[in-house]
């Protein structure tokens, strides 16, 4: 304690470096090990393993407690979560520290937090951003007869994103607190941010439905010498690429009834083969 | 295919699953990345992106939540790839043939999920004998070896058996049955896209879908450039929108808080 300039926090215990490290150790390895037992609970003793020794230089049993209460139950979005681990590891050092924090108080904040902060991550990060990402990307890499810039596109800003997305996060929760964090969840921002990037997806949805989904009729009904063909002369004309349209919201009509993507995938593969066959669908 | 390119395509696909540091999860895992991966092991990288991204529209919002895993797009994105380059596939049919293969790849999560539970109590006893420093070998080196031996060697003799025999495959099909994986091919991205929607086709949202779908349709814009125009409308839409909440509403400020 003899250098503050080197604490993560003024008058704290956690040096900065150390406090880097075991976010790294979050982001890097939350599901090296994940299991159904207690989900990402083991990357949380991870995390405060190195920290541990700063909190509770001299007492070998308190360093056990400490790592007990956190090697429990442990599931959230990676990067949504990270200020979890923030705020936990500003407690325990303030605990370490004297203050009266109960056992149960900071367990109860990480199970009443992973839920609602799941939810949103796992919405927002892969509900929108990468299949916004993904779509965009995976048009780049088609273009010009193929080429490889939108895998590497992808790669590297999804990996960018997610650790600098994390890290700050995991920084608010570690010097704003609980409370903040209970704030900001509460505030409309996230329902802004929300509402803009339904937007976006659905705009770039309905791109990728004319770009990549292929339905086409192949029926041909001969009268009176000439041949009348389905697709080019009614799909066509009512609205190109209608058909894909149609099925994708068919799709979508089938998830909400509860269809599992399994059923569905069936489903397509069945329609596939009679449509295919028999010429229905080309 | 030789051998050790069968060996690299099982490294790959362990890297993709294992989670590991910069891979895995979020970017190797994409049929996208791993196609491309696929593509350089075999010499044709160009060809792995862009069979990798045709097969990745499948799971373009596949969600993997609460440790729930509903298809492997790893493997089908790895095998998908190194078939359709070996074989000689159009994208359409290696995407068909690559989705059960995603299936058949969620066995290796649900046995890793079940199986990985063990090193959490070699974990625990190290908590117990105060040995915190090795808890980094209960979280990352077992369950990585246990989950190397898993993956590497299933996707090897896959990637090696299957892509000699892909040949006699190909050459079967014909005609109507090709017809058939093309059309199957052709419908399966409509899946990933009703996953994605699913989540963000509601309220006020609806409508920008048609927008988007009539856009393409009219004017023929790549994604990129429909990308910029999504995100200015829905910048200009959440300022309009708040705006006028702001001016009217203040008191309501919570109302549309029950979605979470």
């Amino acid at each position: 304690m003899a250098d503050n300039s080197k604490m993560a926090r003024e008058g704290g215990l956690i040096p900065k470096s150390a406090l880097t490290k075991a976010w790294l150790i979050w982001e890097t390895f939350p599901q090296t090990c994940y299991n159904y037992e207690r989900m990402m609970g083991q990357v949380v003793a991870h995390f405060f393993s190195v920290l541990v020794g700063f909190l509770y230089p001299d007492d070998p049993e308190k360093r056990k407690d400490l790592m007990r209460r956190e090697i429990e139950f442990f599931n959230v979005h990676i990067e949504a979560g990270s200020c979890i681990l923030g705020m936990i590891a500003a407690m325990e050092e303030e605990k370490a520290q004297g203050v009266d924090i109960p056992n149960e108080f900071i367990t109860n904040i990480k199970t009443s937090l992973m839920g609602p902060l799941a939810g949103v991550g796992d919405t927002i990060w892969q509900g929108v951003v990468i299949p916004i990402l993904l779509g965009i990307c995976i048009d780049l890499t088609s273009m010009g007869g193929g080429n490889i810039w939108g895998a590497i596109i992808y790669a590297v800003v999804i990996c960018a994103a997610a650790y600098a997305i994390s890290y700050a996060n995991f920084m608010f929760g570690y010097n704003a607190g609980s409370n903040a964090v209970l704030d900001f969840l509460e505030k409309g921002t996230l329902n802004k941010i929300l509402k803009g990037a339904s937007i976006m997806g659905c705009m770039v949805m309905g791109g990728l439905i004319v770009n990549y989904v292929k339905v086409a009729c192949g029926v041909e009904i001969a009268s009176a010498g000439s041949v009348f063909n389905l697709q080019t002369g009614f799909f066509d004309m009512v609205m190109p690429r209608i058909l894909p349209l149609a099925t994708t919201m068919l799709i979508y009509w089938l998830l909400k009834k509860r269809w599992s993507s399994l059923k569905i995938i069936g489903l397509i593969i069945v329609i596939g083969i009679v449509g295919g066959l028999s010429g229905i669908l080309v | 295919m030789s051998i050790l390119q069968a060996v690299l395509c099982g490294i790959t696909y362990w890297l993709a699953i294992g989670n590991l540091p910069f891979v895995g999860l979020w970017s190797l895992q994409r049929p996208l990345v791993c196609g491309l991966v696929t593509g350089v092991i075999l010499g044709d990288p160009v060809a792995g992106a862009v069979v990798g991204g045709s097969i990745n529209l499948v799971y373009l919002g596949f969600i993997s939540a609460g440790g729930s895993m509903p298809a492997d797009m790893a493997l089908a994105g790895i095998l998908g790839t190194a078939y359709a380059i070996v074989g000689g596939l159009d994208s359409g049919t290696a995407l068909a043939l690559s989705v059960p293969i995603g299936l058949l790849g969620t066995i290796v999560w649900y046995l890793r999920m079940t199986f990985d539970s063990v090193f959490v109590h070699v974990a625990d006893n190290y908590i117990e004998k105060g040995e915190h420093h090795k808890i980094w070998r209960a979280n990352v080196l077992y369950p990585q070896i246990f989950a190397a031996v898993i993956t590497v060697i299933p996707c090897t003799l896959a990637a090696y058996f299957g892509a000699s025999y892909i040949q006699s495959f190909i050459d079967f099909m014909s005609g109507p049955i090709l017809n058939v994986f093309q059309v199957i091919g052709g419908m399966m991205p409509a899946l990933g896209i009703a996953i994605t929607l699913t989540y963000i086709f509601k309220g006020e949202a609806t409508v920008f879908l048609f927008v988007g779908f009539v856009l393409a349709v009219y004017t023929g814009l790549g994604l990129l450039p429909l990308g910029v125009i999504a995100l200015l409308t829905a910048i200009v839409y959440v300022q309009l929108s708040s705006g006028s909440e702001d001016a009217a509403a203040t008191p309501a400020a919570g109302e549309d808080e029950e979605e979470f």
